[in-house]
């Protein structure tokens, strides 16, 4: 029975109960319940004390409805008197308790029928966070005709629309193709991502044609990497935590990547006119080691530009479009 | 390294989250329903509505005479069923297709509201990730859902999940064209600039945004970023602009797309303008700004 009040007695903090007549109901309450006592000789049902609780709450109910809290007063004086009042008195407060007794057996209902998984629709419906009653049951909306919106209008000059009753004013879009397309190529400079096509696990070598961005790695725990008879689940484990210094795909991306830069570095070595002059002549310059040039360089800028009379580089040439080769000819020693 | 190009310089702040659905390469300019649309996947960062998105464009829709279906990608925190109503009548999903356990047409659950749209899950929430599942099932998927005997459906609708991981990854295998959802502020923004970045280099050229809780009166004080202002920054087509609207957590509540409310909503009607511009294969031409003073009339001093 405790769980009854207390799953019920929420419901009832709501009424604005002041404190004086809070006061006035619980005397009420006790004198009310004396009342019953007298009625019945004593003998009748001893309510509980959660009764009584209620009973405190019920006339606090009362004193809210009926406002006039002074006769309310004397009437309780007449009643213990009179049995006609007594009655009526009875009468007055019976259908409260009816009611705080349907709502236990109620709630108690609600609390042995809990649902075992909590959270689900339907626990949520139970605990009243849902309405049941709304789920996916009402009437839908259906349009006589669903490509002409009644409800949507597009004013006379195009620059408004009226939605539901309210006007709004239109912008036209100023977005161009030219304008699209800019921000396609911006993007594809800025995002490179390859979809993975190649799947490979640990301890395969990457292919030597295949673009290391489209490796995707089958980490050694997965699956369809267990199935295989070479790996086994110590291995996998032990791999998984990477106790042992780098991990095999990014060693074998990095390689696979290293071989890639190679290549195009390869490629470089072979057509130099790609490199651009400017460019070459800014890396001249770190490579001038002695103390004399350098002097030479703070002295006269345009005797080092030419290089000529420099013993230290008797290699050099002003064709500046030798000048990467050079460079990279006095790096090698 | 990826750098960044600074974007062109705006003081409004703007939000922005993507969704992208599969569509029909073929163009569809009539009101015939005679349309063959291929699949579409709504993408976006997390909570800018790409589910709502593809629930209220779906069931526009299937209102609209054409067949959907519409397949909730987002595996480990599936919710359009939920958002449908239909979350009691999920027994079978793809993953016991492929197990073989059920057809494929056992696990289409068709909404009795309208019975051209059907809900396909990928799997059972709590159930553990499918081992075989990747972009090859959801070829595979789309392609049977073409070839069935019903016929092809006009439009599959492919809810992706948030992110730009495996699932998403996967959830886009079989999409030609895709609808970025985006609500307009600078972390769905920069989100969805790169979730576009990627489709773009996976072959979806056909994109589109839906630019979702649009707030006009923040617009107006300069506290939100315009729609064109997002479309200035991302250079995608406009398929539609959707208002902040508190139906919306109602509808979710409720388990009733907020397109079938009677009476309908703002955001509904929104929706359903961008469901049939997916039809029409079109694009806004103009956005609404802000609403317009009710224009006064002579008694209007008096109240009249």
């Amino acid at each position: 029975m405790t769980t009854t009040s207390s799953v019920s007695t929420p419901q009832f903090h709501s009424f604005p109960i002041q404190p004086a007549s809070l006061l006035w109901a619980s005397k009420h309450c006790f004198d009310l319940r004396a009342a019953i006592n007298n009625d019945n000789n004593n003998s009748a049902n001893p309510e509980d004390e959660e009764e009584e609780e209620q009973c405190i709450q019920d006339t606090g109910k009362a004193v809210v409805n009926n406002s006039e809290s002074e006769s309310g007063t004397t009437k309780l004086l007449d009643w213990k008197k009179d049995p006609i009042s007594k009655f009526q008195g009875m009468i007055t407060t019976l259908p409260p308790f009816v009611f705080v007794m349907k709502r236990g057996a109620g709630s108690n209902f609600v609390m042995k029928s809990r649902p075992s998984r909590p959270g689900s629709v339907a626990d949520l419906v139970r605990r009243g966070q849902l309405r049941s009653d709304r789920r996916g049951i009402s009437t839908p909306l259906k349009y006589e005709d669903p490509f002409n919106n009644p409800l949507v209008k597009v004013g006379k000059s195009n620059s408004t629309i009226e939605i539901c009753g309210k006007v709004y004013r239109l912008a036209p879009v100023t977005l161009t193709e030219e304008q699209q397309a800019i921000h396609q190529r911006r993007r594809s400079r800025a995002y490179q991502w390859k979809r993975p096509t190649i799947f490979l696990k640990e301890g395969d070598p990457i292919p030597p044609d295949v673009d290391p961005d489209t490796v995707r790695w089958i980490p050694a725990n997965h699956p369809f990497a267990t199935t295989a008879s070479d790996i086994d689940e110590d291995l996998a484990q032990s791999n998984v935590y990477q106790k042992h210094g780098v991990p095999f795909r990014i060693k074998a991306e990095h390689e696979a990547l290293q071989r890639k830069l190679e290549a195009l570095q390869n490629e470089q070595k072979l057509n130099k006119l790609v490199i651009d002059t400017g460019n070459a002549k800014e890396f001249e310059r770190p490579f001038r080691f002695n103390a004399k040039a350098n002097e030479l360089v703070e002295q006269n800028p345009l005797n080092s530009q030419s290089g000529d009379s420099k013993p230290s580089k008797p290699d050099r040439t002003p064709n500046p479009f030798n000048s990467s080769s050079s460079s990279e000819e006095m790096q090698k020693p | 390294m990826l750098t960044l190009k600074p974007l062109p310089a705006n003081t409004k702040p703007s939000l922005l989250s993507s969704l992208t659905p599969f569509r029909p390469k073929t163009p569809n300019p009539n009101k015939t329903l005679q349309t063959s649309l291929k699949p579409r996947n709504p993408i976006s960062k997390g909570g800018v509505g790409k589910t709502t998105t593809t629930a209220n464009v779906g069931l526009s829709l299937a209102r609209l005479g054409f067949s959907v279906v519409s397949i909730d990608a987002d595996v480990g925190l599936r919710n359009l069923d939920l958002l449908l109503g239909l979350e009691n009548r999920v027994n079978y999903t793809l993953v016991e297709v492929m197990n073989g356990d059920c057809r494929l047409d056992q696990a289409l659950v068709r909404d009795k509201r309208w019975s051209n749209f059907e809900l396909l899950c990928i799997s059972k929430p709590r159930s553990k990730l499918p081992l075989g599942f990747g972009g090859k099932a959801l070829v595979w998927l789309v392609e049977s859902l073409k070839s069935r005997q019903e016929g092809c459906p006009d439009f599959i609708l492919i809810d992706c999940p948030a992110g730009i991981d495996a699932g998403f990854i996967t959830a886009i295998t079989s999409a030609n064209e895709a609808v970025l959802v985006t609500t307009p502020d600078i972390t769905s923004l920069r989100d969805a600039d790169r979730v576009v970045g990627l489709l773009e280099c996976d072959g979806i050229r056909d994109i589109k945004m839906i630019v979702n809780r649009v707030r006009t009166d923040m617009i107006k004080g300069e506290d939100m970023m315009s729609v064109l202002d997002v479309q200035e920054m991302l250079g995608l087509a406009l398929l539609g602009v959707i208002p902040e609207d508190t139906e919306v957590i109602r509808s979710t509540n409720r388990g009733y797309p907020l397109v079938l409310n009677k009476p309908p909503t703002l955001a509904g009607l929104a929706f359903e303008q961008a469901a049939w511009r997916l039809v029409e294969q079109d694009s806004m031409k103009a956005v609404m700004v802000e609403e317009e003073p009710k224009k006064r009339g002579f008694f209007s001093f008096f109240g009249v």
